[in-house]
C-alpha cells in the first residue's frame, strides 16, 4: 500500500517531559471561589486586588485564570510572593473581563484556576546577578519574581530592576518602590516617557536605561515583561549587549482560554505559551516569524 | 485477534441486544448521504455499512460541540451513560486517536472526555468503496481498522465478519456468543479481497502520495502559493467545524441565578478574533495567516507532537467547502 507514514520529527518542539501540567486530580476547568479582601488602585487604570487567602499554590512565573463570576476569565500572573499569605493580582483595565473586575467591591467573590505554566528557573539564578526589565503593568509578574528572590536574597549576587512607565503617575507600586530601593543588594532605576516638575530620574523609553548594563552579560539572566513593543526593543538591546539567548526570559503575550495546553488559543508557532511558557527564552522563540504581537 | 461471523439474519438481533444496554448510533442513508442516527427498534433497520463515513463526525459523542465543564461556586459533574457507535470508519478513528492524545495523554486529564471515552463502545466497519473525497491512505491510514475501536467488522456476503480489538470488544462478542458462528477460510479470503479492492480504489482516486517530508514543506510553504490556494475561501468555517480531528475550544461563563456554569464550545482558528489579545492586538488578523495556521497545526505541529497528522483524510472539509477547496491539491502542490 502506498501510504506515507509521517515520521516523528521532534527536533524543535519543546521536550514533552517539560509539558508537565497539573495532575492533582481536580477538575482543571473548575475555579476555586475566594473573596476579594482589599482593592488598591495603583494608577489611573491599574489596580491591585488582594484576595482573602491563597487559593492555589504557585511558583514565581506561573499564572492563573481569574474569573469574574458569570462574566468570564482572563489569565494573570500573581503579583504577590509565592510565600505570602494572600494572593494578589495587579491588573490593567483593558476590556470586557478586566472592566467587570474593576466594578467589583471588597468582599465580592472571584474564582481562581491554576497554577499554569512553568515557573522561573530560580535554581539556575543562584549566585548570579539578575537583571529585571519591566514596562507598564509588566511590573506585576516581575514583582512576584522580585519578592521570591528577596525571600532568599543571599542566594543571589545582586538584583537589578530597570522599569519604565508613560508618566510618573503611571508607575505601578510607587508606594512600595522607596522601601525596595533601601534593600542591600537591590538596585532600581526608573524612567518615564514624559516627566513632570517633580520627576528627578531618567526621562525616555525603557531602553534608555539599558544603555549601560552593569552586570556580567555572559552569565546573568535577564527577565523582561511589558507591552509587546517594549518587549521587542528591549530584547533587541539585550541581545546586542551580549546576553546569552537562553538567559533572556520573556513573558509572551497571547490569547488564552484553557490555560493547560489543549484549546490551542495561545499557540505561538508550535509552542503552547500556556504550558511551555508563559515565560519563554529568546532561544525558544527566535525562529518564530513575529514572536511579539 | 479471533474472527467471528455474525450471519445476516442475526445482525438485527445483535444491534437490538446492544440497544438494551444503551443508545446505539449507526449509519442511515438519507438524501444521497449517510447520516449517523439513533437506532430505534420500532423503525426499519437498514444495512449501510458499505458506504463511506457519515456526514456527521463521531467527535460529538466524546467531545460535544457544547458542554458544561464546571460549575461555580460548587462543582458538579453529570454522569455519562454507556453508548454504542456502530459502523464507524477508520478516518473517524484518527480523530479519536488525536483526542485521546490531547485529552488523556497530555496532562491534565480531561475527566469528562475520559468518562465518555470509557462509556462509548466503538464498533468500526471496513470501507469497501472509498469515494472521490477520500484520502485516508495519504495520511497513513488504511480503509479498515486494526486499533482504537473495540470491535471491527467487514461486511461479507453471508453477514458481518467480526474481529475483537480490545478486551471490552471481546467481552461483548462473548456475551452474545450464540449469535455468532466461526469464520470460514472463504469468508476470511473474501475480507482480504474486499480490503485489497478498497486500497486499489484509493490509489486510483489519489494518484500521488504526499511527499515524505510534507511537514517540512508545510513549514516552509510559499506564502504566495498558500494565498492563491485560499482565494476561493469565503470564511464560512465549514471545514473546521466538520473536521473530525480539530480540537480547538473556547471556554465561556454563563450566569445561572446566583451561580454560573463554565461552557466549553468548539472553536476554530479561522475565526478572526481567535487569537486576539486584550487591548485588540491580533497576531493573525489576516485570513492568509489563519489559513496558514490550519496547515501548520495539522501537518506540521501535530506531527511534531505525536508523529501523526491531525488529519484523517475523510474529505469532509472538501465536501463541505463553499469554495470547493481541496486540501489534497494544496498539499500535493507544496
Ligand atoms: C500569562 C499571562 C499573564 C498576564 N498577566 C497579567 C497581569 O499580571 N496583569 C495584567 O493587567 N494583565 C496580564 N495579562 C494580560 C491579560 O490577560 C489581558 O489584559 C486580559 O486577558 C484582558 O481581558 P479583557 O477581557 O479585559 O480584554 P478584552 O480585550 O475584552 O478581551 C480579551 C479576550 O477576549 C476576547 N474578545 C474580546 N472582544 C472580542 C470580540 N469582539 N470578539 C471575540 N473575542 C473577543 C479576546 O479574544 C480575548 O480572549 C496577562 C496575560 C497572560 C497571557
Ligand atoms: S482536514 Fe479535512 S480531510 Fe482532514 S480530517 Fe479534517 S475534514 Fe477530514
Ligand atoms: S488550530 Fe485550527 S486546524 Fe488546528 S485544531 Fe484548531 S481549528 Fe483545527
Ligand atoms: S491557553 Fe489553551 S492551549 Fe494554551
Amino acid at each position: 500500500m502506498e501510504s506515507v507514514n509521517p515520521v516523528k520529527n521532534s527536533d524543535k518542539v519543546l521536550d514533552q517531559s517539560q509539558r508537565k501540567g497539573l495532575s492533582n486530580g481536580v477538575n482543571p476547568y473548575y475555579s476555586i471561589p475566594i473573596k476579594i479582601k482589599e482593592i488598591i488602585p495603583e494608577t489611573s487604570n491599574i489596580t491591585t486586588f488582594i484576595l482573602d487567602g491563597m487559593p492555589i499554590k504557585f511558583e514565581a512565573g506561573q499564572f492563573a485564570e481569574l474569573t469574574v463570576p458569570g462574566v468570564g476569565e482572563a489569565p494573570f500572573t500573581p503579583s504577590s510572593s509565592p510565600y505570602a499569605k494572600n494572593m494578589e493580582f495587579t491588573i490593567m483595565q483593558v476590556g470586557r473581563v478586566t472592566t467587570a473586575l474593576f466594578n467589583l467591591k471588597e468582599g465580592d467573590l472571584v474564582g481562581v484556576r491554576g497554577p499554569f505554566g512553568k515557573p522561573y528557573p530560580l535554581k539556575d539564578f543562584k549566585g548570579k546577578e539578575i537583571y529585571i526589565v519591566g514596562g507598564g503593568v509588566g511590573f506585576a509578574p516581575l514583582r512576584s519574581l522580585f519578592l521570591a528572590l528577596l525571600h532568599n536574597i543571599k542566594d543571589y549576587k545582586k538584583i537589578y530592576i530597570r522599569y519604565g512607565a508613560r508618566t510618573p503617575d503611571d508607575i505601578v507600586y510607587r508606594r512600595l518602590i522607596p522601601d525596595w530601593q533601601k534593600i542591600n543588594g537591590v538596585d532600581i532605576a526608573l524612567t518615564v516617557d514624559v516627566g513632570d516638575e517633580s520627576w528627578k530620574e531618567t526621562v525616555g523609553v525603557v531602553t534608555v536605561l539599558l544603555e549601560q548594563i552593569p552586570v556580567n552579560v555572559k552569565s546573568s539572566p535577564t527577565i523582561v515583561c511589558g507591552p509587546p513593543i517594549m518587549l521587542k526593543f528591549a530584547t533587541k538591546r539585550l541581545i546586542e549587549a551580549g546576553f546569552t539567548h537562553s538567559n533572556i526570559y520573556l513573558s509572551m503575550e497571547s490569547n488564552m482560554s484553557c490555560g493547560f495546553g489543549k484549546c490551542n488559543h495561545c499557540r505561538l508557532g508550535e509552542i503552547y505559551v500556556c504550558k511551555d511558557g508563559p515565560v519563554l527564552t529568546w532561544e525558544n522563540v527566535k525562529d518564530i516569524e513575529e514572536p511579539f504581537i | 485477534m479471533k474472527l467471528y461471523l455474525l450471519p445476516s439474519d442475526n445482525i438485527i438481533h445483535f444491534i437490538t441486544k446492544l440497544a438494551e444496554d444503551g443508545p446505539v448510533f449507526y449509519p442511515v442513508f438519507e438524501d444521497d448521504k449517510v447520516h449517523l442516527n439513533k437506532f430505534d427498534k420500532d423503525k426499519k433497520f437498514e444495512l449501510n455499512f458499505e458506504k463511506i463515513r457519515t456526514v456527521e463526525t463521531i467527535k460529538h459523542f466524546l467531545f460535544p460541540s457544547r458542554d458544561v465543564v464546571a460549575k461555580f461556586p460548587k462543582d458538579a459533574q453529570k454522569k455519562t451513560e454507556r453508548q454504542y457507535l456502530v459502523g464507524v470508519k477508520n478516518c473517524d478513528l484518527r480523530g479519536i486517536d488525536v483526542y485521546d492524545k490531547v485529552f488523556l495523554d497530555w496532562e491534565p486529564i480531561d475527566f469528562g472526555y475520559k468518562q465518555r471515552r470509557e462509556n462509548t463502545i466503538i464498533i468500526s466497519a471496513d470501507c469497501p468503496e472509498p469515494e472521490d473525497c477520500c484520502f485516508c491512505n495519504l495520511v497513513g491510514l488504511n480503509p479498515f481498522c486494526e486499533s482504537i475501536s473495540d470491535i471491527n467488522f467487514t461486511q461479507v456476503s453471508s453477514g458481518l465478519l467480526f474481529e475483537a480489538i480490545t478486551k471490552k470488544g471481546d467481552e461483548i462478542i462473548n456475551k452474545m456468543e450464540d449469535l455468532f458462528t466461526g469464520a470460514s477460510k472463504e469468508v476470511q479470503q473474501q475480507r482480504d479481497k474486499i480490503r485489497k479492492h478498497a486500497i486499489n480504489k484509493l490509489n486510483k482516486i489519489n494518484k500521488k502520495s504526499f511527499k515524505k517530508d510534507l511537514p517540512k514543506r508545510v513549514e516552509k510553504a510559499d506564502k504566495q502559493k498558500m494565498h492563491n490556494a485560499r482565494k476561493d475561501c469565503v470564511e464560512c468555517h465549514a471545514c473546521l467545524h466538520a473536521c473530525p480531528t480539530c480540537y480547538c475550544f473556547l471556554l465561556s461563563d454563563y450566569k445561572r441565578g446566583k451561580n454560573f456554569e463554565r461552557v466549553r464550545t468548539w472553536d476554530a482558528c479561522y475565526y478572526a478574533a481567535y487569537a486576539r489579545v486584550g487591548g485588540g492586538a491580533n497576531p493573525r488578523s489576516k485570513l492568509d495567516e489563519r489559513f496558514w495556521n490550519r496547515f501548520q497545526c495539522k501537518f506540521n505541529y501535530f506531527n511534531k507532537y505525536e508523529g501523526i497528522y491531525a488529519c484523517s483524510g475523510c474529505g469532509r472539509c472538501y465536501r463541505g467547502c463553499s469554495g470547493k477547496i481541496d486540501i489534497r491539491e494544496i498539499l500535493w502542490n507544496l
